[in-house]
């Protein structure tokens, strides 16, 4: 399978009449823009606002992050999700670097939405802060949920990735420039030379979010939810391509987004590492679950494919923590029992105090582990000149990391905008995905 | 001038060796011992030296604490250091026992230091910080000499280092951190698996802790005679969740009467629901028997299986919540369930 | 009473009876009420079972429904 990406580097985003990229800024015409957001009646209220590193903007509650894509042979860019279900991850896509479209709450955040600080010490918290984000900020009719604090946020989230694919169609009629392009390629497993085969063979697997067992707040695999699915093995271009969505669940600072799945570092480490000291098999989808059982079968399946396709070792990723632990101790173990030697790579969560036992199952077997954070830290920030969203949602709505009133800490949203909150809410800041430039140390 | 205050044993003190082990606590105004070294390599002035006989303190534990917290009750003091204990088991545990107390009573950095043999490092390293030292007193100066370098740290409110940049041992506190390398964990990764592929030597970031042990309670002699309880970490509550227990990282715990209830009644009866965040509640709030079996247990009350059920269920939130805050909303509900004549406990957890 | 018991075992507990998931710990919604409770039923008699057996070590006790 080979894909090519086209890549244009974005240096600003502005609005103006027409939607155009040129020498790096890139223009958008919001009607045009916000008539793609509206094609869904849910949407009953929405704008798009520019958050640039370095100014003094916090946004929150946001929902989602995507990078603006375009398939230039015409063919899904989400498929199953906003595009008719078809194979992803080979042709042409071209992709606009250095920024993303986020989906904010204009008034209303649930329990996996997350908290992006552009500017300052809380900039440091996460991913997105270094990006150039076109935040959607918009309202929904969708009264069911309204009050709840698990939230699908279906119509905001649909509608930020139709918009990301707007946007990436600005480029379509565009060339790339000879440097910004890359390649994705590998050669059926079968079909290798003796040199590649000669060195040891790697799989990647992935334990994406998928606890609720009611559709809509999982993450989607061609638009199938998660809940419903046993491991498969994968293309890791299908993962960069488009084939899979981030859901609407775990505490943010574990969530993996639709754009760190378009990114993600880890495939990308890989293929540079293919050819040169590992064979990279692919990618081994899994899932996290809420019976024993079921975390059982999944690890088993796991270890049967890697061990079936002849890998010696394994990166292994959750897209949680807490009740996630377990599927990813039970599937480490299931790894090393069959002799494929594993590196795990996680989040952690010690408490606020550092002294909690950092996953909720261990065995002596997990004993290579990648750490990225420690989702329970206490993080204190000043006020925020501009607001992107709606502040009181950290402490309202029941965001994972916020809450409404504490005996000892008061609310997380002060009088003077200040906030006090735990990691769990920032914006996928654990970079589990591998971007983490986190670790934990003892103190 | 900022204060410091030494604890050291009869030996140090120069009153004697194992004859003058049961030596009773005493506080002088003075440096004794080591207490001048101490004073001449710290940037704080050691205004008292408190001395004990390590049998005494191993003996009479109680006491000696209460006399020696009494002793600095009236004197004001920014750090307190305890040792060297090198290696001597009965040293070293003294120097932890009121090193550990110190710090709970008064809030003040206790630093102290021991050699990696003596009992007292595994006893104490997570409640004060303990440098390892040598093995006997000809490593007196060496050992001092890194406990004041690390108090003096202490004392001008530096930032300090993991356990490992400073050199005390660990004690089980992990907190995020920033490396100054900013490698992300992509590579790290790559990294570590390479070298596990190759066999060589790896660090994991992510050292697997040893697993506690609870003492197993003995058996209840007659359960047509007991008392059960019901206790969840599963988030039932009333529906207007009256002691606004959190979602997730609970601080907060409730009990709820259950007295003459058959089963609890569910969410649209405006009786009980979940607000536990880390699972899907539909399930437990269409019937919360399925997480509370107050239904079943019921059933077997009646049939005279047991005694009887307690009139609470006692409940609170298990997703994010830490190890400490668990304990303590456990000894919470423990002191209510022993003075109420609770034989045993069954506890759920979602 | 759990359905993770690796994480029951994790965190010391010595008398364990495994519930049938995380969300519905003793009866599947997706089950007739009557087999539901006979779940229940069931596995809060092993608990009750469990208090009354002397165990040296941590113990899974069997359920059959």
């Amino acid at each position: 399978m080979r894909l090519e990406m086209g890549n244009f580097p974005v240096k600003d985003v502005i609005f103006g009449d027409k939607s155009v990229y040129q020498d790096g800024i890139l223009t958008i015409n919001k009607e045009e823009a916000l008539a793609v957001v509206r094609e869904d009646e849910h949407i009953t209220d929405a704008d798009i606002v520019i958050a640039r590193p370095g100014e003094k903007k916090r946004i929150v509650p946001v929902k989602e992050a995507i990078e603006p894509r375009y398939k230039v042979d015409g063919g899904s860019n989400f498929p199953g999700v906003i595009d008719k279900v078809e194979r992803v991850g080979e042709g042409l896509t071209y992709a606009l670097k250095g920024c993303s479209v986020l989906a904010v709450g204009k008034h209303w955040g649930s329990f996996g939405d997350g908290l992006i600080d552009m500017s300052g010490e809380g900039a440091n918290y996460s991913y997105f802060s270094k990006l150039i984000n076109i935040c959607l900020v918009a309202d929904t009719d969708e009264e069911f949920e309204r009050y709840e604090q698990q939230k699908k946020n279906r119509a905001i989230r649909w509608a930020a990735h139709r918009l990301a694919v707007y946007i990436g169609s600005i480029v379509r009629d565009l060339t790339p420039e000879q440097e910004n392009q890359e390649v994705f390629e590998l050669e059926p497993i079968t079909r290798r030379s003796k040199a590649v085969n000669d060195l040891p063979s790697v799989v990647y697997v992935m334990q994406a979010q998928s606890q609720m067992e009611e559709i809509g707040y999982n993450d989607l695999v061609y638009g199938w939810d998660m809940n419903k699915f046993v491991p498969t093995f994968m293309h890791p271009n299908e993962i960069l391509d488009g084939a899979l969505i981030s859901g609407s669940f775990m505490p943010c600072s574990s969530k993996w987004s639709t754009y760190d799945f378009q990114n993600a570092p880890m495939i990308r480490k890989l293929y540079q590492e293919h050819g040169k000291s590992i064979n990279f098999l692919g990618v081994i989808m899994s899932n996290l679950n809420v019976q024993l059982e079921q975390k059982k079968r999944s690890a088993i399946f796991v270890a049967q494919m890697a061990k079936s396709l002849g890998a010696d070792g394994a990166i292994l990723t959750e897209e949680g923590y807490g009740n996630p632990d377990a599927d990813f101790i039970e599937c480490f173990v299931a790894l090393e029992d069959v002799g494929v030697k594993t590196v795990g790579l996680t989040n952690e969560c010690t408490g606020r105090d550092g002294q909690s036992q950092p996953l909720v199952t261990l065995d002596e077997k997990a004993n290579a582990i990648v750490s990225t954070g420690n989702v329970s830290e206490l993080i204190k920030l000043p006020p925020m000149e501009t607001v992107i969203g709606e502040l009181q949602a950290l402490a309202r709505d029941g965001l994972s990391g916020g809450w409404a009133d504490d005996e000892k800490l008061g609310p997380s949203v002060k009088e003077d905008g200040s906030i006090i909150l735990e990691n769990n809410s920032m914006f996928c800041g654990d970079q589990i995905i591998g971007w983490s430039p986190k670790m934990m140390k003892e103190f | 001038m900022k204060k410091a205050i030494l604890y050291i044993n009869q030996f140090f003190a120069g009153i004697g060796g194992e004859d003058k082990a049961d030596y009773t606590p005493e506080i002088r105004a003075e440096l004794v011992g080591p207490a001048m070294l101490l004073n001449q390599l710290l940037d704080a002035e050691v205004t008292h030296t408190i001395i004990c006989g390590d049998n005494y303190m191993g003996s009479n534990e109680e006491e000696a604490v209460k006399t020696i917290l009494g002793f600095l009750a009236d004197i004001e003091f920014d750090i307190f250091i305890a040792g060297p204990a090198f290696q001597a088991g009965r040293y070293g545990n003294a120097c932890g026992v009121i090193g550990k107390a110190v710090k709970e009573k008064f809030n003040v950095p206790v630093v102290s230091s021991m050699n990696p043999e003596n009992p007292g490092v595994d006893m104490f390293k997570k409640d004060i910080y303990i440098f390892p030292g040598g093995k006997s007193a000809a490593k007196m100066r060496t050992d001092m000499k890194q406990i004041a370098e690390f108090a003096n740290k202490i004392l001008r409110g530096e930032r300090l280092g993991s356990a490992s940049d400073e050199g005390y041992y660990v004690r089980g506190i992990r907190h995020m951190v920033w490396r100054e390398d900013e490698q992300p964990a992509s590579e790290r990764a790559m990294a570590m698996l390479l070298k596990k592929l190759k066999g060589e030597e790896f660090v994991s970031e992510l050292p697997i802790p040893k697993i506690d042990r609870v003492p197993v309670a003995a058996p209840v002699a007659d359960l047509s005679k007991a008392t059960i309880a019901l206790v969840t970490s599963g988030g039932i509550v009333p529906v207007d969740n009256p002691d606004r227990i959190q979602s997730a990282s609970a601080t907060r715990w409730g009990r709820y009467n259950i007295e003459g209830v058959d089963k609890l009644g569910n969410r649209e009866e405006g009786q009980f629901k979940t607000i536990h965040a880390g699972y899907d509640p539909a399930a437990a709030d269409t019937n919360p028997n399925r997480v509370v079996p107050l239904d079943a247990l019921r059933a077997y009350e009646k049939e005279g299986r047991i005694g009887k059920i307690h009139e609470y269920f006692y409940t609170t939130v298990g997703t994010g919540t830490t190890e400490a805050e668990a304990a303590r909303m456990g000894k919470e509900m423990v002191e209510y369930l022993h003075n109420e004549g609770v034989d045993a406990v069954i506890l759920t957890s979602t | 009473m759990a359905n993770l018991i690796p994480v029951a075992k994790t965190v010391g507990a010595n008398r364990m009876v495994p519930t049938i998931s995380i969300p519905y710990p003793l009866g599947d919604p997706s089950t007739p009420e009557k087999e539901q409770w006979k779940l229940r039923y069931h596995r809060v008699g092993v608990a009750l079972t469990a208090l009354e057996t002397p165990i040296e070590e941590q113990t899974v006790f069997e359920v059959r429904i």
